[in-house]
C-alpha cells in the first residue's frame, strides 16, 4: 500500500427497500377469455402473452409435434394474407411474434413499441382466429423441424436431454418423447390436421390474455375486445392432470458414445415437486440455488472452483403440472469424466445429510432480494404470468412464494430435499464410451448401458 | 421517437469517467464497469489473456477473498458476471440500493489491488476453467468454431481481430503470474475505464459514493494506443472449407465493414437486417419461403472500433440441396440489392424492427448501464442511448445502397462452409 492510500472499511449492507410484485388488473370477456394487464410505467415494449390450455396428452400419439408445428404456422398464412404478406405487416410495425407449446399449453408472444400496440392486437387476432396453414408453408415448417431433429441430437446437452426423458419416463407417458414430436410422427402430420387440431384447441374460454407494460392512457380491456371479443369456441373439458409416471427401471445410467468428445455430458435427475407441494415452493427454488446455482454453490465449489472440471454445472427444480423432476446438468473435461460423476453424485447424496443456516441464507437472500430486478421489464412479468396461468395460478402465487421465503432455515430446506431427492438417480453420459464407460461402471453407481449418440 | 433517459456524468481526478442514471422504478441499482482493454490488445503468443485475467478479477484482492465476490454480492441480492470481448472487459452487478457500497467498495478493490491476491493456485484453476468453456462453447459442438475461422480469414495475421477473445489452448497453457502482473499495470486503472450507475439513486448521490471507493486509485493505466489503420473491403473472394460431421451443411458469408458508431456502419447494419435478418429479408424470402434451399437465415453487423467492423451472414442448407447453389442464389441477391438499393418498405421494417430491439434492450436497467459504458468507452458518447434511434432514423435509402455496394460486394466476401462431405462423394 502507497503511503497517501487510506484504508476504507467494508461498508455494511442495509435492508432493501420495498418492493413487491406489479400489481395485476384482472378483467373477463364474454367469451371466456381472461385479461390481466400489468402497468410498469417506463416499459416502451409491451408485451403481450396469450396462453392457451392445451395439454400435449391432446395431441394424437400418430401425429406428435402437431401442436409445434401449429404454433409455428399461425402466422403463416391466412385468408386476408398470404404468409410474406403477413410478415412484412408485421415488421413494418416493429412487432415480434412468436409461438410455442409447453407440456401445459401453447404461449403466443408478441412484444410490440407501445405506439403500434393496436396494430399488434389486429395481427395477433388474426393469427389466432384465422391461421389457414397453407400447404406450401406447412411443409416447409415440417422439414425445418426434421432437419431441427438431427442439429438437436448433434448437441451433447440436447442429446443428453432427449435421452433423460426418454429413460426417466415411463414408455406409456406423453413426458417420456420430445414435445416437437419425432421423424415420424413429424412427416405424418397433414394441413388438414393442423387445421383440426386448431379448431378443436385453440378457444378463448379458460385462455389468458396478458399485457404488460407502460399502459398509461390505454384502455386495455377495450383494445382485447376490440381485437378479441368476437373469437369464440369452448375447449374441450380438461381432465385434472395425473403426474406422469417414472419408468420401472429409470435408476440406471445410460452412456452415449459421442467418440472424440472433448468433453463429457451429464443429465442427471430424480423426483421433485410441482408449484402446489405441501410446505411451499419457496424451499425448491433456495435448493436449486444451493446445490447448483452459483460458482459457489455445492457442485461448482468442488467441480469448478477446486477442480477446474467444468465451466459450470447447474441444478434445479423443475415443475410440471403435476409433480416435477429434479435436474442437474453440465460438462466437464473428458478425463475428469469417472472421477466428476463420482463427485457429482455425492453431493447430490450428502445433500440429504443437511445444509448450514448461513448458506440457506445466502440463498433466501439471492432468491427473494433478486427479485425487484428480475421482475422488473414488461416481458418477465408477462412471461411469469403466461406459465403460471397455463397452471392454474395468477402472479399471486409468485408473491406468496416470496413472501414464503422468510419461513424458509436449514431444517426447512433438508426435509424439502429429503421429501424428494431419495438417491435414485436416472444418469445420462454422453461422451467416449470407449475411453470411460469401464469407469463408470467401477463407480458402482448402478447398471451402465452403453448406446451410440 | 426522441428517447430522454436522464445522462449525467463527471471526471475524478484519477480520470475515472462516472456516469449516472437516475432510475426510481425499482429499489435497485446497476454497476457496470468497462475498462478498455479486451483481446485486441493481445500480443502474439498470448490470445485469450484479457478473458483468463478477467476470471481471475473473481479469485479475490487486497480485501476481498477467493470467491467472495460472488457470495457475497449474490447473499445481498446480487446478479453478476463480467465478460471479456475484442474491445472491452466489463464487470457488472445488479444489486438491492443497500447492498451497492459494499459493490462499489468491492470492485474498487480488485480494480486497484487485484495482484496482492493472484497466485499460481488461482491462475492454474481459472485456466483450467476457462480451457472448459472453450470446450463447451466452441470444441464440442457443430460449428462451433465457424466465428473463430471468420476471424482468422477476414483479418489479416497480426491485425487485433485476427484471433478470437477466446484464444488458444496453447497461450492459455503459456500464461504466467508475471503476464497477469504486467497485464493489471499496463490497462487496469480508474484513467483506462468508464463506472457507470444507473437505478435508484441520484447523480450526487452516485457521484459521492465513486468517489468515496475509487477516489483514492492512482491513475495506473498506460495510455490506450490510437486504433490500428482502416481496412478496407476484401480485395477478392476467401474460402475456408470443412469437411465434418455436422447435422446439415451450413455457410458462413462474413464481410468486413466500416468501423461502429458511423454513419456508414448504421447504413451497412441496415442492409445487413434487410438482406439476411429480418422475416421478411431478401434471402429468408428467397432461400427459406420460395425456393426452399436452405432451413435458415441469419445476419448480423458486429461493430466494431479497430479500423473495421465485421458483418455475417449464417444460412443453414436445407438436405439434399446444394451449398453452392445456395451460395450462388445469396450472392445474386447480393449484387441485386447493391444494384437497386431497398425499398421503402423494407427501410420502414428494418427501422421499425431495430427501434424495437433498442427498446428491449434499454427497458432493462442492466442493458441499459452497459450500453451507456459501452458508448462512452469506445465511442467518447454517453448520450448515445437517447440518440440512437434518430440517428438510424436520418438514413436514406441510398445511403444504405451506396454503404451495400461498397462492403457487401460478393467479391469482398469470406465464405467459411461447415460441409457433411466433399463434392467428390455426392
Amino acid at each position: 500500500m502507497t503511503q497517501n492510500e487510506s484504508v476504507i472499511e467494508r461498508p455494511s449492507v442495509t435492508a432493501p427497500g420495498p418492493w413487491s410484485f406489479p400489481e395485476a388488473r384482472r378483467a373477463g370477456l364474454p367469451n371466456g377469455l381472461g385479461v390481466v394487464s400489468y402497468d410498469i410505467p417506463g416499459q416502451y415494449v409491451i408485451s403481450l402473452r396469450l396462453a392457451v390450455p392445451m395439454p400435449l396428452d391432446l395431441e394424437p400419439r400418430e401425429r406428435e409435434g402437431i401442436a409445434t408445428i401449429m404454433a409455428r404456422t399461425l402466422d403463416e398464412g391466412t385468408p386476408r394474407h398470404t404468409a410474406e404478406e403477413f410478415a412484412e405487416l408485421l415488421e413494418r410495425k416493429g412487432i415480434a411474434l412468436g409461438a410455442g407449446v409447453i407440456e401445459s399449453g401453447l404461449i403466443i408472444d408478441v412484444d410490440v413499441p407501445k405506439r403500434h400496440l393496436s396494430d399488434a392486437f389486429d395481427l395477433l387476432s388474426e393469427a389466432v382466429q384465422e391461421a389457414a396453414f397453407p400447404a406450401k408453408e406447412v411443409s416447409r415448417h415440417i422439414k425445418i423441424r426434421l432437419a431441427e431433429i438431427e442439429h438437436e441430437r448433434a448437441l451433447p446437452g440436447q442429446r443428453a436431454a432427449l435421452e433423460f426423458i426418454a429413460t426417466y419416463f415411463d414408455p406409456a407417458e406423453r413426458a417420456s418423447r420430445p414435445s416437437a414430436g419425432t421423424r415420424s410422427t413429424i412427416s405424418a402430420i397433414r394441413p388438414e390436421d393442423l387445421a383440426a387440431f386448431h379448431a378443436a384447441n385453440v378457444k378463448p374460454s379458460g385462455a389468458t390474455m396478458i399485457v404488460s407494460g407502460d399502459l398509461s392512457d390505454l384502455d386495455v380491456v377495450s383494445e382485447v375486445e376490440r381485437a378479441l371479443g368476437s373469437w369464440s369456441g369452448k375447449t374441450l373439458e380438461l381432465t385434472e392432470p395425473l403426474e406422469a409416471a417414472r419408468a420401472g427401471d429409470a435408476t440406471r445410467i445410460v452412456f452415449l458414445d459421442r467418440p472424440d468428445s472433448v468433453q463429457t455430458e451429464f443429465y442427471i435427475g430424480s423426483p421433485g415437486p410441482d408449484h402446489r407441494v405441501e410446505g411451499g415452493w419457496a424451499a425448491y427454488q433456495v435448493l436449486g440455488f444451493v446445490v447448483g446455482g452459483s460458482p459457489n454453490a455445492r457442485i461448482d465449489a468442488v467441480l469448478r472452483e477446486d477442480k477446474g472440471f467444468t465451466y459450470g454445472i447447474r441444478s434445479g427444480f423443475r415443475p410440471r403440472r403435476q409433480g416435477g423432476v429434479f435436474l442437474t446438468s453440465g460438462s466437464v473435461r473428458a478425463d475428469s469424466t469417472v472421477e466428476a460423476l463420482g463427485l457429482l453424485l455425492e453431493i447430490l447424496d450428502t445433500a440429504r445429510d443437511g445444509f448450514t443456516e448461513t448458506e440457506t441464507q445466502t440463498g433466501v437472500d439471492f432468491i427473494g432480494k433478486t427479485a425487484p430486478g428480475r421482475y422488473a421489464t414488461a416481458d418477465t412479468v408477462a412471461d411469469e404470468a403466461a406459465g403460471l396461468s397455463l397452471e392454474g395460478l395468477t402472479t399471486e402465487f409468485t408473491t406468496e412464494s416470496l413472501r414464503a421465503l422468510e419461513d424458509v432455515d436449514a431444517e426447512v430446506l433438508t426435509k424439502a430435499y429429503g421429501r424428494y431427492v431419495s438417491g435414485e438417480w436416472t444418469v445420462i453420459i454422453v461422451g467416449d464410451a470407449t475411453l470411460y464407460a469401464e469407469g463408470v461402471r467401477a463407480l458402482g453407481r448402478g447398471e451402465v448401458e452403453v448406446l451410440p449418440a | 421517437m426522441p428517447l430522454d433517459y436522464q445522462i449525467a456524468e463527471r471526471a475524478l481526478a484519477n480520470g475515472l469517467h462516472v456516469i449516472l442514471s437516475e432510475d426510481h422504478s425499482v429499489p435497485i441499482v446497476t454497476v457496470n464497469l468497462w475498462v478498455n482493454v479486451g483481446s485486441r490488445h493481445e500480443a502474439d503468443g498470448h490470445t485469450g489473456f484479457a478473458h483468463l485475467f478477467e476470471h481471475l478479477m473473481f479469485q479475490g484482492s487486497r480485501n476481498v477473498a477467493s470467491g467472495e465476490h460472488f457470495s457475497a454480492l449474490m447473499g445481498a441480492g446480487g446478479r453478476l458476471n463480467a465478460t471479456t470481448w475484442f474491445d472491452r472487459t466489463n464487470y457488472f452487478e445488479t444489486v438491492p440500493r443497500g447492498a451497492m457500497d459494499l459493490a462499489l467498495w468491492m470492485e474498487a478493490d480488485r480494480h486497484g489491488h487485484l495482484l496482492d491476491a493472484v497466485n499460481q493456485e488461482n491462475l492454474d484453476n481459472q485456466r483450467d476453467v476457462v480451457k472448459e468453456e472453450k470446450r463447451q462453447s466452441y470444441d464440442n459442438v457443430p460449428y462451433g468454431n465457424a466465428l473463430i475461422d471468420i476471424y482468422a480469414a477476414i483479418f489479416p495475421k497480426g491485425h487485433p481481430y485476427h484471433h478470437a477473445t477466446i484464444g488458444s489452448m496453447e497461450d492459455l497453457d503459456a500464461a504466467s503470474v508475471q503476464d497477469v502482473h504486467d497485464f493489471f499495470r499496463r490497462y487496469y486503472g480508474p484513467n483506462n475505464t468508464v463506472l457507470t450507475l444507473v437505478g435508484d439513486l441520484t447523480p450526487d448521490e452516485g457521484f459521492d459514493a465513486a468517489e468515496r471507493y475509487f477516489g483514492q486509485l492512482p491513475a495506473t493505466a498506460a495510455a490506450s494506443r490510437a486504433p490500428v489503420d482502416a481496412l478496407g473491403p476484401l480485395p477478392e473472394p476467401i474460402r475456408d472449407e470443412h469437411f465434418e460431421d455436422v447435422p446439415s451443411d451450413r455457410l458462413h458469408v462474413a464481410f468486413r465493414l466500416p468501423v461502429d458508431d458511423t454513419p456508414e456502419f448504421f447504413a451497412c447494419s441496415l442492409a445487413m437486417d434487410i438482406i439476411g435478418g429480418l422475416a421478411t429479408s431478401r434471402l429468408y424470402q428467397r432461400l427459406v419461403r420460395r425456393e426452399q434451399i436452405a432451413n435458415g437465415v441469419s445476419a448480423h453487423a458486429m461493430g466494431l472500433v479497430d479500423g473495421v467492423s465485421l458483418g455475417f451472414i449464417g444460412i443453414d442448407v436445407a438436405d439434399g440441396c446444394s451449398a453452392d447453389g445456395v451460395e450462388a442464389a445469396a450472392c445474386e441477391e447480393l449484387v441485386r440489392f447493391a444494384a437497386e438499393g431497398p425499398t421503402e418498405i423494407e427501410m420502414e421494417s428494418a427501422v421499425a424492427q431495430s427501434e424495437r430491439g433498442w427498446l428491449s434492450s434499454l427497458a432493462s436497467q442492466e442493458e441499459r448501464a452497459d450500453h451507456i459504458c459501452h458508448h462512452a468507452t469506445l465511442q467518447g458518447d454517453s448520450g448515445y442511448i437517447n440518440t440512437f434511434l434518430d440517428r438510424l432514423g436520418e438514413l436514406t435509402a441510398a445511403e444504405v445502397q451506396r454503404a451495400a455496394a461498397r462492403w457487401l460486394k460478393p467479391e469482398s466476401r469470406v465464405v467459411v462452409a461447415y460441409l457433411k462431405q466433399k463434392r467428390d462423394d455426392q
